[in-house]
């Protein structure tokens, strides 16, 4: 009976997961007046929809091998990477995972990410920089946060909830040869008219919904930090471990950030872009204090301070 | 692990699947009659040892309790920290069913202290009849065992000889189906 209050009581964050929730069924209305929209202006819906819809087939599939390439990672074997490879065992073992694969990728920023669609075909991906930097415990902090995304199946979701936004970046893009096509053959007038109307709720479907995912991405973000600390048991060594990456961040240039493909950055431990010049509308990740916050406070938690 | 867990992030850790440790000392017959595979007078039980208060409260008195009632079947314990912040609790005893009563008691206050989901695994070395090692591991989380041989070489294990061991074994213990859950563990101390 007391193992039963304990995990209720370090397991949940109920204002995380309302505010999850909540972001998830705003995304699901703002969708819902694309569809409504495409439907309202006709053929083209279906065709987009199909193009759309290999492109997302494409990216759950094909990926994750493209994203390692971009990234310079390389799979490693035990015998390569045995610390990484036996931490990692014993965080799945923990927290009942099957065993990702295992990838390390040469590059002085410190940083780790995960990717796969499902815990089955999962990878997790360390950089030099970041084992060279951190201690055993902080390593695995960063490496169980990178489980819980796998377990969470973040890749997955941020994928298929990023579809109809990509669906709407396609329609603002090609805006012109729709609004054209759907005028061509008539004398103009209501179609044209509705064509326009597509491409401008096209752009505030892209505009709503790319804030709402960034927040999505931020919620989930949390959640990964708080599975960690929970498959750890030591939230405050990914505390420690966060703040000495972002500290050698800010050190680390340009150039390595450039290289690496925007569209990981959801996935990465650490934003590579720590610069404060976008608000926290427009990031994938919570600021550093506020995880240091939501960590110190599961913490507190696990010493039944709180 | 449902789409609702799934869709809202939600994590918790799996407690422990309904014990099977016990499937171990029927085994041994098999083991130790037709495979020739005798005890190290050894097994080990793995979990994290968390830096609460209570948590270490609970392992003092977990190891009071377990050395009380294993000293009456000549039990001995001792505990040592690995390089990876596991705390390891290894028992010594010629007997394989003290063993696991052992190993039994040590999970048992674990769970009783609300840390049941703190433990990792469970770890019987034998010996064949060269005198090379072979050891079974029971994993808590998943109530079942596997088998794993280190060989010669920087972190090989005789893949071989572990599919043997499941197919010589498989109708006796719980032998995990999924290969990618036979996770190795580097450095036993045992």
């Amino acid at each position: 009976m007391m193992a039963m209050a304990r995990r209720r009581k370090i397991g949940r964050d109920p204002g995380l997961q309302i505010r999850m929730t909540l972001t998830l069924f705003l995304l699901g209305v703002v969708y819902a007046a694309l569809v409504a929209a495409l439907l309202a202006a006709g053929v083209g819906a279906i065709v987009v929809g199909v193009i759309a819809g290999g492109l997302l087939l494409l990216q759950l599939f094909v990926s994750d091998k493209l994203a390692l390439h971009a990234m310079g990672a390389h799979e490693v074997s035990p015998q390569e990477a045995p610390q990484l490879h036996a931490t990692i065992e014993r965080l799945c073992v923990q927290a009942d995972l099957p065993k990702p694969r295992v990838a390390v990728a040469q590059t002085s920023m410190p940083n780790a990410f995960a990717l796969g669609r499902s815990p089955k075909n999962a990878t997790v991906c360390a950089t030099t920089g970041i084992m060279d930097l951190l201690s055993p415990a902080e390593l695995e902090g960063v490496l169980a946060h990178e489980l819980t995304h796998v377990q969470n199946r973040d890749v997955m979701v941020m994928t298929i909830a990023s579809f109809f936004a990509t669906i709407a970046a396609y329609i603002v893009q090609f805006g012109f040869f729709f609004g054209g096509g759907f005028g061509g053959d008539g004398d103009g007038g209501d179609d044209n008219v509705s064509g326009i109307a597509l491409v401008l709720i096209s752009v505030a479907v892209y505009i709503v919904s790319f804030i709402l995912l960034q927040a999505l991405s931020r919620y989930r973000e949390f959640a990964a930090d708080r599975g960690s600390g929970i498959i750890t048991g030591r939230p405050s060594a990914l505390a420690s471990a966060l703040m000495k990456i972002a500290g050698t961040m800010e050190r680390i240039p340009q150039r390595d950030l450039r290289a690496a493909p925007s569209e990981l950055k959801a996935f990465y431990i650490f934003p590579p872009t720590v610069k404060q010049s976008l608000t926290n509308l427009f990031s994938t990740h919570p600021p550093l204090e506020k995880r240091l916050a939501a960590l110190q406070r599961l913490e507190a938690q696990l010493q039944g301070t709180a | 692990m449902g789409l609702l867990d799934v869709l809202r992030g939600r994590r918790d850790l799996k407690a422990p699947a309904p014990d099977r440790l016990f499937a171990m000392t029927t085994a041994y017959v098999t083991l130790d009659t037709e495979l020739g595979l005798k005890t190290d007078g050894a097994a080990g039980i793995v979990f994290q040892a968390l830096d609460t208060a209570d948590f270490n409260q609970i392992a003092t008195d977990m190891q009071e309790v377990v050395s009380a009632t294993s000293s009456e079947s000549g039990t001995k314990i001792d505990t040592s920290d690995d390089s990876f912040g596991y705390r390891w609790m290894i028992l010594r005893d010629p007997d394989l069913e003290d063993l696991v009563v052992g190993l039994n008691a040590v999970g048992g206050a674990l769970e009783t202290g609300g840390y049941g989901d703190r433990i990792l695994c469970a770890v019987f070395p034998f010996r064949d009849r060269t005198g090379g090692k072979v050891y079974w591991i029971y994993n808590y989380k998943r109530g079942r065992f596997y088998p794993f041989v280190p060989a010669a070489g920087e972190q090989q294990r005789d893949n071989e000889r572990e599919l043997k061991l499941k197919a010589q074994l498989g109708e006796e213990l719980p032998v995990e189906p999924e290969l990618e859950r036979w996770f190795p563990l580097w450095d036993i101390p045992i």
